[in-house]
């Protein structure tokens, strides 16, 4: 142990809470958005207002799981891990108060402006410059106090937890300035400062990247303290995770123009994407394997805690996903899978499987501490997972099944040369596959709920033995 | 036929500021890459870094301190 103080250290542990709560929260609401809009795609019936037709509630499902529920867990956890592996509390409590306020305030903003159709349509930063400006103050809050409180710890050494969350701070910053940059000519309207194939290029540099630095490394942030934590062993190889660390961050800005292939950006561009995406797999499985050896000796613990499984499907869904990622980006692949259903499947085996799944894991375990209790129901957990696990499953097989069937009937052509589906046709043939899509987001939201229900009676249950307590010490 | 040195080749005086942005950065990633996997695979520092391994787990005594008990 490095601390150098003897006393018991106090933490500033009631904002954590509360990003806790509001994550887990955000977690039912971004979810049964998406399983709305899932509905929509099956019944077009069910877009009987603009306000929630698909094109307005699709941005607000992204903003919702994105940054409501992505977010308040990144900063749950950010909060949590930094002072307890720094042995101190937070540089500033009221900027980290602040930054609740804030970050709430921006997604109430997004509640009000998105379905208005107030909107950039720049995908994943679709709210207008005003919101963006407070998403910089607010972040930039974020980060401030992130690194302060790195710089006040009373350790030698900063956890490679710290490392990820820091990569995420400082990248996640500059992506957003500088795609968010725009003229604004009314206070709900601007226009991106870019134009054609360079906004297409800055588009997706942020897009990708915000899936690299913000899903991914503040993810892996939160897997490289829970995970270890939960299983109670040290981390499997800890050379291998600063190597993990520095091949993501030197590596990942490289990719988005994988995004790009076959369009007007030049060839090379597409080629140098899809070649890094490719050389991306080794620190991804790197640290998927560092993450899953880690319960080396304790693969028992798996039976009977709940919590670990969750954190270990996670890593097994965050390898999936880091090589299907790679191979969609080859050329000849994205010619059969760009536009189509399958890239929806790979985004989600990422979102629910690898990001929702981890966070879920880190908030039971957060939920634990900081309410110094166990959960209501261990049983309640279990059946969380499994309709977790089962949820995404049927969401992403629907998704594949119906994407690659869509990319066969767009390229097919008879011996003169017509195609032989219409697109119509092809619209037509994805019903049961949405269909499937929604049954699995049902499955998946139902788990969240469990999920609110549980950790809100773990909280009341924790507040009646304190009160019982006090009581019993007054007597 | 292009040969090998003509698809290495660089034709600097018709390089922009971007293209040299471009080198710069590239080969400034290339050069951090190489350093960190030495730092990383050397043996010498292999103690130092293994001894951060159970960094997570050493907290645990703190649990709660000064938080609700």
């Amino acid at each position: 142990m490095e601390t150098t103080q003897a006393a018991p250290i106090k933490y500033d542990m009631d904002v954590v809470r509360w990003f806790s709560i509001a994550a887990v929260i955000y977690f039912v609401v971004g979810t049964l958005i998406g399983v709305w809009i899932a509905a929509e795609l099956a019944w077009p019936a069910l877009n009987f207002i603009p306000e929630i037709a698909f094109g307005r509630l699709r941005p607000l499902h992204t903003n919702a799981v994105i940054f409501a529920f992505g977010g308040c867990t990144l900063m749950a956890t950010g909060f949590y891990i930094v002072q307890r592996t720094g042995s101190t509390r937070l540089w500033s409590n009221g900027l980290a108060w602040f930054t609740f306020w804030g970050w709430n305030l921006i997604i109430v903003l997004a509640v009000i402006t998105l379905p208005l159709g107030i909107t950039q349509s720049k995908e994943y930063a679709e709210l207008e410059w005003p919101i963006d400006i407070l998403i910089a103050v607010v972040w930039l809050a974020f980060g401030l106090n992130y690194i302060m409180t790195i710089a006040i710890r009373k350790t030698s050494h900063i956890y490679v937890s710290n490392w990820f969350f820091m990569g995420m701070i400082v990248m996640i910053t500059y992506l957003h300035v500088v795609n968010s940059l725009a003229l604004p000519v009314s206070l709900t309207k601007s226009y991106s400062i870019f134009s054609g194939v360079q906004d297409a290029m800055i588009q997706w540099w942020w897009g990708h990247n915000a899936v690299g630095f913000y899903l991914t490394a503040g993810f892996l942030g939160i897997m490289y303290y829970f995970v270890p934590k939960q299983a109670n062993r040290p981390v499997f190889s800890y050379r291998l995770s600063v190597l993990h660390f520095w091949t993501l961050m030197f590596g990942y800005v490289w990719l988005g123009a994988h995004h790009l292939q076959y369009t007007a950006l030049p060839d090379w561009t597409g080629s140098l994407g899809a070649a890094i995406s490719l050389a991306m797999i080794i620190p991804s499985w790197g640290g998927a394997m560092n993450g899953m050896m880690t319960l080396s000796g304790a693969w028992d613990r798996l039976r009977t805690d709940y919590i670990l499984r969750f954190l270990v499907v996670a890593l097994a869904f965050y390898a999936m996903s880091t090589f299907e990622g790679p191979v969609m980006s080859i050329k000849t692949v994205n010619a059969l899978s760009h536009y189509t259903d399958w890239t929806i499947g790979h985004v989600h085996s990422g979102a629910l499987g690898w990001v929702a799944m981890v966070s879920i894991g880190a908030l039971y375990h957060l939920v634990k501490k900081l309410w110094n209790t166990e959960m209501y129901s261990d049983s309640l957990v279990n059946v969380h997972f499994w309709l977790s696990t089962i949820g995404t499953v049927v969401y992403i097989v629907a998704m594949w099944v119906s994407g690659i069937m869509q990319g066969l009937m767009w390229r097919d052509y008879d011996e003169y040369g017509t195609l032989t589906y219409t697109f119509v046709e092809s619209v037509s043939a994805m019903h049961p596959y949405y269909a499937m899509r929604t049954i699995g987001g049902i499955i998946f939201n139902l788990g969240a709920w469990i999920m609110l229900y549980n950790v809100v009676m773990t909280v009341r249950q924790a507040g009646a033995t304190r009160l019982a307590k006090a009581v019993t010490a007054q007597a | 036929m292009i040969s090998l040195l003509h698809y290495l080749g660089m034709d600097t005086a018709a390089m922009t500021v971007n293209d040299w942005l471009g080198v710069f950065f590239t080969v400034a990633v290339f050069i951090g890459m190489v350093y960190v996997y030495v730092m990383v695979f050397r043996p010498a520092n292999k103690d130092k870094f293994e001894s951060r391994r159970g960094m997570a787990l050493d907290d645990e005594d703190h649990i709660n301190a000064g938080e609700i008990k």
